[in-house]
């Protein structure tokens, strides 16, 4: 009977092409939107994963980057410093604002660093200075390509102007970039001295972060000190908080289009082959016989779909970066089991909508009229 | 020649069988009160004019519909008050259909249209295919194994059916109008095949048709009006010319305890003479038409 199945899927080619080509879609929606905010959540981790800290230590209740502010008076530093397995610290100035070049503006995280900052620094810098120094930025390279900033132009940020120096690699977000100057030109720009946003803490070898953590919270009053992963974690909870509902609205078309594809083409398929089904229970098949045919039917072109989708959703992630846009998008384990359960959903039931129609057949149809 | 073993023959019998269909003042009655056994072995021909029961009554025979009074037993097995999940089976093993318009799966090749019908019944994949290879083989099919049924000749596509109907080895094959679709020649071939199904494997065959050829080689012919069985015509080849002989009408001779019948006199007479030349020819005779 899966020899049956397999035959009717490939006989009426035009029905296949639409039940694969539809659920493929549908597959598609719900795969390349789960692939954009997997991407967008790697993006907005990246500094966090990349400043080399094992520890972030922010305002007290403050719990990530984006969207949030943190402010902590410089002297905790120092405080954060004699905690024992403590190693070192960088404190960085951080806020969220405009890069603007003539009538290009783009939204980015402004870090203001320290003199010889070791941590929290441009990971990768593609030409220019690895550094800021006074008056300097370090922007984005995809981003300066975009709004035709070269190394030596000036942008303004805060209503400041800044020369660029440098240009760093793996920065940029759907949302946002990173732009690096210095602690001092930050201060200034602000206006408001003596205070730092966070503290990024290196723990001493052997040290395991986690305890480390612990003893800064119960050492330091009014912080709130976190692992890199953890603090991490955060940021990405509140990319899934903005993104929930985008992603179940999405995910519920996704899945009424294929359901509907699918509950369309498996019931005319078993109406047009009434006679033929009629005529196999003449001869004795059982209708649990036909059952398995028609749901073998079902899974076949559904799991034909979800690869069809699947090699779609790879495509646009290596196409997308090669049109220079910062849409980076990434297949996740965890969306291709929700899409794979999906998948099965939308066969059972669509296979469980002709049932009625077989147990229906009359096998004594055969001998009758034609 | 078909070398399928012979298979155990089986015995239908139906009692007073009446099937109506609608109640009230719309009712009617298709079958009326009719009974009837087959042997093993026997081929029977139930012709009608348009409307009289044929197509009921063979539906009865094959389990596809249940009468409304009377009774179908099989072997001695009651199949008319069998519960409706035991039919199925019955069907698969016990009989083989045979149908106007073929029947065949579109979708599947020769070969696959009758090894599904050995895999329902149980038969292992493989096994199954050797099987329908072998039956299809010997009905001349070789070449044709993996052809699909709209690349098939009428004549080709109704020797599938009968493979497939074969396929379970049943001791009864039902067949509904089996050349009606073919040309004359082409349809002798099919009947010359179910001929053999009948006499070499000793299976029975009912086979329900307009078609006149088909009186040559049925053993009995039924004539079926408003539900009823009006006339048995019971057929017997005269041993001196070969002719396909209505019993009943024809003139007799008994020669050594045996009945034997003929088209004419002049046979008879014949015949008289020297029984044994005759009785040499005669079953040469039919083994030539079978
Ligand atoms: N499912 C049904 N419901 C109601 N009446 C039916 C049904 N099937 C057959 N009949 C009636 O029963 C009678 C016998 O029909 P049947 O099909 O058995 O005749 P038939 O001898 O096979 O005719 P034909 O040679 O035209 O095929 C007809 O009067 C027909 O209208
Ligand atoms: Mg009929």
């Amino acid at each position: 009977m899966i020899r049956l199945a397999f035959r009717n899927l490939f006989q009426n080619k035009a029905r296949l092409v639409i039940s694969v080509g539809g659920v493929a879609l549908a597959l598609l929606l719900i795969l390349s939107l789960d692939a954009i905010f997997s991407g967008v959540e790697r993006q907005v981790t990246a500094y966090v994963e990349h400043s080399g800290a094992d520890i972030w230590v922010s305002q007290a209740d403050v719990r990530n980057m984006h969207m949030a502010s943190s402010s902590l008076p410089y002297s905790v530093a120092r405080k954060v410093k004699y905690v024992p397995g403590v190693a070192s610290v960088t404190p960085i100035l951080y806020l969220t604002n405009n890069v603007v070049s003539g009538d290009e503006r783009s939204l980015a995280y402004i870090i203001g660093l320290p003199e010889n900052a070791e941590f929290g620094v441009p990971w990768s810098i593609s030409s220019g200075s690895s550094l800021p120094g006074k008056g300097e930025v370090i922007l984005n390279r995809n981003i300066a390509a975009n709004s035709g900033v070269a190394l030596g132009d000036e942008v303004e940020i805060l209503g400041d102007e800044f020369k660029v120096t440098g240009f760093s690699e793996g920065t940029a977000s759907l949302v946002n970039s990173v732009a690096f100057i210095t602690m001092d030109d930050f201060e200034e720009m602000r206006g408001s001295y003596n205070t730092v946003s966070f503290l990024l803490v290196k723990v001493s070898a052997g040290e395991s972060p986690e305890i480390v953590t612990d003893r800064i919270e119960a050492q330091v009053r009014d912080v709130t000190a976190q692992t890199k992963s953890d603090f991490a974690a955060q940021e990405r909870q509140v990319i899934k908080d903005m993104s929930t509902d985008v992603i179940t609205i999405m995910n519920l078309i996704g899945f009424l289009i294929g359901l509907a594809v699918m509950a369309l083409t498996v019931y005319t398929s078993t109406l047009s082959r009434r006679r033929e089904y009629g005529m196999l229970k003449a001869l004795g098949a059982r209708n649990s016989d036909l059952y398995v045919t028609v749901l073998a039917q079902a899974i076949l072109s559904v799991i034909l779909g979800f690869l069809f989708g699947l090699i779609l959703t790879l495509l646009l992630t290596v196409v997308i970066p090669l049109f220079g846009s910062n849409l980076a998008l990434e297949v996740s384990r965890a969306s291709l089991f929700k899409v794979g359960s999906v998948s099965l959903v939308i066969a059972t039931v669509s296979a469980m909508l002709p049932i009625r129609q077989i147990a229906g057949l009359d096998p004594a149809m055969v001998f009758r009229g034609r | 020649m078909i070398k399928v073993s012979h298979v155990q023959g089986e015995t239908l019998q139906i009692d007073h069988v009446t099937k109506s269909y609608g109640s009230g003042a719309t009712e009617v009655t298709a079958v009326r009160n009719v009974s009837l056994t087959v042997n093993p072995g026997e081929i029977v021909l139930i012709m009608g004019p348009s409307g009289s029961g044929k197509t009921t009554l063979l539906s009865m025979l094959g389990a596809l519909l249940k009468p409304t009074e009377g009774t179908i037993q099989l072997n001695g097995t009651m199949i008319s008050t069998l519960a409706e999940n035991r039919l199925p089976d019955i069907r698969l093993k016990q009989f083989g259909f045979i149908f106007q318009d073929f029947n065949l799966l579109s979708a599947l090749t020769a070969l696959e249209n009758v090894a599904i019908v050995a895999e329902l019944a149980g038969t292992k994949s493989g096994v199954a295919r050797r099987k329908a290879a072998s039956i299809l083989n010997e009905l001349g099919l070789s070449e044709r194994l993996n052809f699909p049924p709209e690349k098939l000749s009428g004549g080709e596509k109704q020797r599938v059916a009968i493979a497939r109907a074969l396929v379970n080895d049943p001791g009864l094959i039902l067949a509904d109008e089996p050349t009606a679709n073919l040309d004359s020649k082409i349809g002798h071939e099919i009947m010359r095949l179910l001929r053999n199904i009948a006499k070499e494997q000793g299976r029975s065959v009912i086979i329900v048709s307009h078609d006149q050829r088909i009186k040559d080689i049925a053993d009995r012919i039924l004539w079926l009006e408003d539900g009823e069985f009006k006339e048995t015509v019971t057929m017997a080849i005269d041993p001196v010319c070969g002719m396909a002989v209505e019993r009943e009408k024809a003139v007799s001779a008994e020669w050594e305890g045996q009945v034997f019948y003929f088209c004419a006199r002049g046979c008879r007479d014949e015949f008289l003479k020297e029984p044994k030349k005759f009785l040499l020819t005669a079953s040469e005779e039919s083994s030539k038409k079978t």
